[in-house]
């Protein structure tokens, strides 16, 4: 069984996700974690060596060197930045700058503001940058600064990001930036391409990466899991959040496993292949981070665990010897409550098909005496036996599903409409629906009262999002009265653009404002069947000449949308909603395999809103300059007063002091105020810039390959220079 | 073997400002070098929230007084009253040292006269740039209330005078930074003076960050050196003194041989203890500019501690003939003299210097005579002299001190022990009082307030050899209770 090899508490609470380890002085790593009240912890074991001789002792509180940052901590990481210097940096962002400091020189490297906040950090190489960067995910943005502080990598995302990591995505040699977000997406970005987009079921919490092309990942809803490029090797679900994920191999057979540390203080070590845990320790409360690190300065690496309470293990990595049993259970105690549980399982089903062999006998010797009609939709007659309690079912039952677009009505809301029925008299007792990203938790289970069960069921689906959802449906079919059910197992696929129902040619409706024209060499007829598939339409769709004219209404309520496609191969999209349209062109581009495509885009509400928005933020600055000017004088004047008021105590002088106090008290209830309106200043700026990031991010979608990028660069140089005019022709044009 | 002190005094001088003036004639008259001035307030130091590390590695933050690297260690050079090497030159800041709580931080102001400000945005600006605080007989100049700001900012060179008044004239930082901000942005943030402006007033509210952020901005547009000053200046706040000194040798790549930058570095590096680096950048300075009265200055207390006051003589006769002319300097040449065996000049120069000495530089100066009375073996005068020193500076702690050891001498113990209390009281950083009394209470036989003393010496000079042979004696006496 593994154990610990060193265990030790720092006597600092330690933030969740907040851990890093780095060696600032280039030789001894250094245990790095944010802590409460705005300040860093290094600790920092190694420091004594030099002045006093003998072993390296762990304990002690003086070990650990506090740095103060004076604002939450949003995210730590560390690495080497510099490549001609073997000594780590210290990133640390917080909701509006990131500092780089070098630990070791107590000076900084570089400090930037960055309005979009870090919440992750990652240090590393990325692409074909031929220097390290310092990559930070913010809100729906991010970028990299290199050694000078210049950020030489810029991009956006679909949303807040909250977990990063760099590995080699598609095994070329460089390194693939992996960002997890809020809208539930893996994005893969070589450079500035996204040249994968992966959809889970939560906001990625945590992101890893492990050996080759495989990485893992945990969601806040409780999974983890690996994947191996665009495939998932296994994911598991537990009740309990995971805190923290890192690759180590831990039983020495040369393949790193996914280690999770848990909101419960579990720990687990589970193999890369199959997610079977091998490994297993607890900590007393929640665990804040896990890293590897020389931490003995004896050669190997340690994987190294560290609680929200500042608890500290290091486990080296299994000997040889040990290897498949790092344990604490019995091998042999497991295999028999294994077989056991196989034999309860077979006696079950053996005793199942005894019932059903007795009822054949008594259908048999019913037909015998030629009592009843007997049929193949009936198999059994009608006995003393109580066929329905027994759950036979005739053997020709089928089970019926279709998917339609309900409009709506004034009682429900609109929906896709999921029918499930049988095609006798059986009733459809219980559905159970497997969906990822569509159900709260990812699966539905319908089970009527006894009373209302009957032989079909409509269930309404509402998907959040345009993503292609495959459905796997169980259906519980039996009598009313029966007890035993017979299970049907099937799968069905939601089209991607399910919530859209399609108008007929001659209806009367407005045609939306936001339009996209672009043009394609492809075949009339491709299209047809790329919107047969993406729909949800009743009957396919025929190809009639080469003109195309189709026009859908939303269901959730964001207008008609209008697909026209001339002779000439123009296709024009009519939606007043960005989203969608980049939504279709990506999928569209996506089917007819285009590798560039440009788009002039026109979306007058969108332009207006992001007008307004600009304003906003101009507003914003220039009030938040104004208010922290403020505050600082106020602060000032603060630190003066307590001067003021301790000298007039220590000199015995009650009066003034404590008329000193009460001014204070008076000055400091401002300050909270003003602080109070500073933060919801600061919030709204937040939510400004982000939705600025959005709308550049969908302009980006909105084109395609080497367009896409051209033109989130180009709406970046926009931002920088203040330039409003040239980012709204960007945003149309798609050039600069 | 009990110790005595000795010390030498400082040289105070102000360099003159070297900005060009062309603004109009009130500011004119408040004007102070901005660089140069500055004056860490109590508030600041204690309630200091902008210094990364609250430990740092020895040699890499300000705040750490007496972990010397290189020169001589504290035996021989001994500490302002602060507990910082003694400095060869006087300025702000030299009495920097961070005391460990608020009471300490009060209470040292009084007693070592170094009139430091409550805060730095509040009092030493007030006191130096004094016009806030005179009335003028016909009201304010401008009435700065009634300003509508955004008209002036956009007319550039009206915009640079009206700050500087609203600046250095009424001190009213706020106003003049939203003056700055609208006037910055009414030249498209082209104009690099305007952002060098905006750090002042970041600088003065505290706000270092942004005053760095704005400074490195201008130094895009324009390399000035008087930005560089300034960053570094940023950076000595932060606590950052080796990034300070990368920025100076930035602004040294720009513009060789720029004295001012060269004594940031010799002066971040006297800070830092490291008193050889200190030099050596000192001695460039002069390379550059040989009437450099603080390099010469810094240069010859270096060799007077370093046992050299023959060319520490060289140096300070070198500032007599540039025409210093003060009770610093004489008092200096007086100590040296007498080091360098130059007798006949030694109780001439103490003369002169007592003639020119105001009263807190005579105690100073009665201080130093009692060391030559201490070497002529003349116990009486000696002891007259320390006298005096306190009847011109009752906080004079190293004169309790060694009070202490004269009567210690003369056997009186019970006065003694008053001596050397009251010297460590004074300041606590000294470890001579602590040892003396640790001494004398050892002989006496109070071994517990022996061990406590010991222990404090040892704590304000670990190296001390004698202190740790007496601590080791009374651990090895306690264990063997």
């Amino acid at each position: 069984m593994l154990v610990p090899i060193f265990n030790l508490k720092l006597n600092h609470k330690v933030n969740p996700h907040m851990v890093t380890v780095g060696r600032y002085d280039g030789i001894h790593s250094s245990l790095t974690c944010a802590t409460t009240a705005g300040k860093v912890f290094i600790h920092n074991p190694h420091s004594k060596k030099f002045s006093q001789e003998g072993p390296v002792s762990f304990a002690s509180d003086s070990d650990v060197n506090l740095l103060s940052i004076n604002q939450q901590v949003a995210a730590l990481g560390a690495g080497r930045l510099d490549v001609n210097s073997d000594k780590d940096v210290l990133a640390v962002g917080t909701q509006t700058n990131l500092m780089v400091y070098d630990v070791n020189n107590n000076s900084d490297i570089f400090y930037r503001e960055t309005p979009d906040g870090s919440n992750s950090i990652t240090i590393g190489r990325l692409g074909s940058y031929d220097q390290p960067l310092v990559i930070i995910g913010g809100n729906c943005s991010l970028q990299g600064y290199d050694m000078e502080g210049l950020d030489s990598f810029w991009t956006v995302t679909g949303d807040n990001v909250c977990s990063l990591a760099l590995l080699d995505f598609n095994n070329d040699g460089q390194n693939e930036l992996i960002v997890g977000s809020e809208d539930y997406d893996i994005r893969v970005f070589k450079e500035d391409e996204i040249i994968a987009e992966l959809t889970e079921t939560d906001t990625i919490t945590c992101l890893c990466e492990m050996q080759d092309t495989k990485f893992g990942y945990a969601l806040a809803n409780g999974t983890v899991g690996v994947y191996d490029r665009n495939a998932r090797y296994w994911r598991i679900k537990s009740k309990n959040q995971p805190m923290t994920i890192h690759g180590f191999d831990l039983d020495s057979d040369g393949v790193l496993e996914l280690i999770t540390g848990w909101s419960n203080g579990k720990v687990d070590a589970r193999s890369d292949r199959t997610g079977e845990v091998i490994f297993k320790d607890n900590f007393t409360c929640a665990v804040a981070g896990i890293v590897q690190s020389d931490y003995r300065h004896d050669g190997t690496e340690q994987l190294i665990c560290v609680s929200t309470e500042g608890e500290v293990r290091g486990y080296n990595p299994a000997t040889k010897d040990m290897a498949g049993n790092l344990m604490d259970t019995n091998f042999e105690q497991d295999t028999v409550r294994e077989v056991s549980q196989r034999i309860q399982n077979l006696k079950m089903e053996l005793k199942n098909y005894d019932q059903n062999t007795k009822a054949g006998s008594v259908a048999a010797a019913a037909k015998i005496s030629g009592g009843g009609s007997f049929s193949a939709e009936r198999p059994f007659p009608p006995g003393e036996f109580d066929k329905a309690r027994m759950g036979v079912i005739p053997a020709a039952t089928q089970l019926q599903t279709t998917l339609t677009v309900y409009p709506g009505d004034p009682e429900t809301s609109p929906h896709i409409e999921l029918f499930i029925g049988t095609t006798n008299e059986t009733a459809v007792r219980v559905v159970m629906i497997f969906a990822e990203g569509i159900f709260e938790g990812e699966s539905h289970v319908v089970h009527p009262q006894q009373s209302k069960v009957s032989t079909i069921m409509k269930i309404p689906i509402i998907p959040p999002k345009d993503v292609t959802v495959d459905l796997h449906i169980k259906a519980l079919i039996g009598y009313k009265t029966s007890s035993q059910f017979h299970v049907f197992e099937l799968t069905r696929q939601l089209p991607k653009f399910s919530m859209y129902q399609l108008l007929p040619p001659q209806a009367e409706v407005q045609e939306p404002g936001g339009h996209c024209t672009f043009q394609i060499n492809d075949r009339i007829s491709r299209v047809v069947l790329w919107i047969n598939q993406s729909f949800l339409l009743q009957e396919d769709l025929a190809c009639e000449g080469q003109q195309l004219s189709i026009a859908f209404l939303s269901l959730r309520g964001s207008g008609p949308l209008f697909i026209k496609i001339e002779q000439s191969g123009q296709v024009m999209i009519r939606t007043d909603d960005m989203d969608l349209a980049a939504e279709i062109i990506q999928s569209l581009s996506n089917f007819l395999n285009m590798e560039d495509l440009q788009v002039i885009a026109d979306f007058p509400e969108d332009m207006e809103k992001l007008r307004q928005i600009l304003v906003k933020v101009d507003e914003f600055h220039s009030v938040r300059q104004k208010l922290t000017a403020e505050m600082a004088d106020h602060s000032n004047l603060i630190r003066n007063m307590v001067v003021r008021a301790e000298d007039a105590r220590i000199m015995g002088d009650m009066k003034n002091m404590r008329k000193g106090y009460m001014e204070l008290f008076n000055l400091n209830r401002d300050l909270i105020n003003g602080y109070k309106i500073r933060c919801s200043n600061h919030q709204e700026l937040l939510n400004c810039l982000k939705q600025v990031n959005q709308v550049i991010q969908k302009a980006g979608k909105l084109r395609v390959g080497k367009y896409k990028t051209q033109v989130i660069s180009a709406c970046r140089v926009a931002i920088k220079n203040n330039n409003v005019n040239s980012l709204f022709k960007i945003i149309k044009s798609g050039a600069s | 073997m009990y110790r005595y002190m000795y010390t030498t005094l400082g040289e105070k001088s102000i360099r003159s400002g070297h900005m060009e003036f062309e603004d109009p004639a009130l500011t004119y008259q408040v004007y102070v070098d901005e660089v140069d001035v500055d004056e860490e307030g109590i508030a600041e130091m204690v309630m200091d929230d902008n210094v990364i590390a609250q430990v740092s590695r020895p040699g890499t933050s300000l705040r750490q007084p007496g972990v010397a690297q290189g020169g001589p260690s504290q035996g021989v050079r001994p500490m302002s009253q602060s507990g910082r090497p003694v400095t060869g030159f006087v300025r702000p800041g030299t009495q920097s040292g961070r005391p460990g709580t608020m009471e300490q931080a009060i209470r040292t102001p009084r007693t070592a006269h170094t009139a430091r400000p409550v805060t730095s945005a509040s009092g030493r600006f007030v006191r130096l740039g004094t016009a806030s605080m005179l009335s003028t007989p016909d009201g304010p100049f401008i009435n700065l209330a009634r300003l509508n700001l955004s008209k002036y900012a956009g007319r550039g060179n009206l915009a640079k005078a009206l700050f500087e008044y609203i600046f250095h004239h009424e001190n009213d930082v706020r106003n003049a930074l939203d003056l700055a901000a609208l006037a910055t942005e009414a030249c498209q943030f082209k104009d690099w003076w305007w952002k060098v402006q905006l750090a002042k007033c970041y600088y003065r509210l505290g706000m270092y960050r942004d005053a760095e952020k704005q400074l490195k901005s201008a130094l895009q547009q324009q390399e000035m050196v008087d930005t560089f000053l300034y960053l570094c200046k940023v950076y000595v706040r932060m606590d950052q003194p080796l990034t300070a000194i990368d920025v100076y040798k930035q602004g040294l790549a720009k513009f060789p041989g720029e004295t001012t930058l060269l004594t940031g570095i010799a002066r971040i590096y006297e800070g830092l203890s490291d008193m050889d680096m200190a030099v050596k950048f000192y001695k460039d300075v002069l390379h550059f500019d040989n009437m450099h009265v603080e390099g010469i200055a810094c240069i010859a207390t270096h060799h007077f501690y370093t046992d050299q006051p023959e060319v520490a003589l060289k140096f300070y006769r070198r500032l007599l003939q540039m025409g210093v002319y003060n009770a610093e300097l004489f008092n200096n040449l007086g100590l040296c003299c007498f080091y360098a065996q130059q007798y006949d000049m030694t109780l001439n120069c103490f003369e002169r210097a007592l003639s020119l000495a105001d009263e807190q530089t005579a105690s100073e100066i009665w201080y130093n005579i009692s060391h030559v009375a201490l070497g002529i073996g003349d116990m009486n005068l000696a002891y007259q002299c320390y006298r005096l020193t306190l009847a011109n500076n009752n906080d004079h702690a190293e004169a309790y001190n060694n009070l202490g050891v004269l009567e210690l001498r003369k056997g009186n113990a019970d006065m003694a022990r008053a001596f050397f209390q009251a010297a460590f009281i004074l300041s606590p950083h000294l470890y001579e009082p602590h040892y003396n009394w640790g001494a004398l209470a050892d002989q006496v036989g109070d071994l517990q307030s022996s061990y406590n003393s010991v222990k404090r010496a040892v704590e304000a000079f670990p190296k001390h050899t004698d202190s740790n042979d007496l601590l080791k004696q009374l651990k090895i006496h306690f264990a063997l209770l």
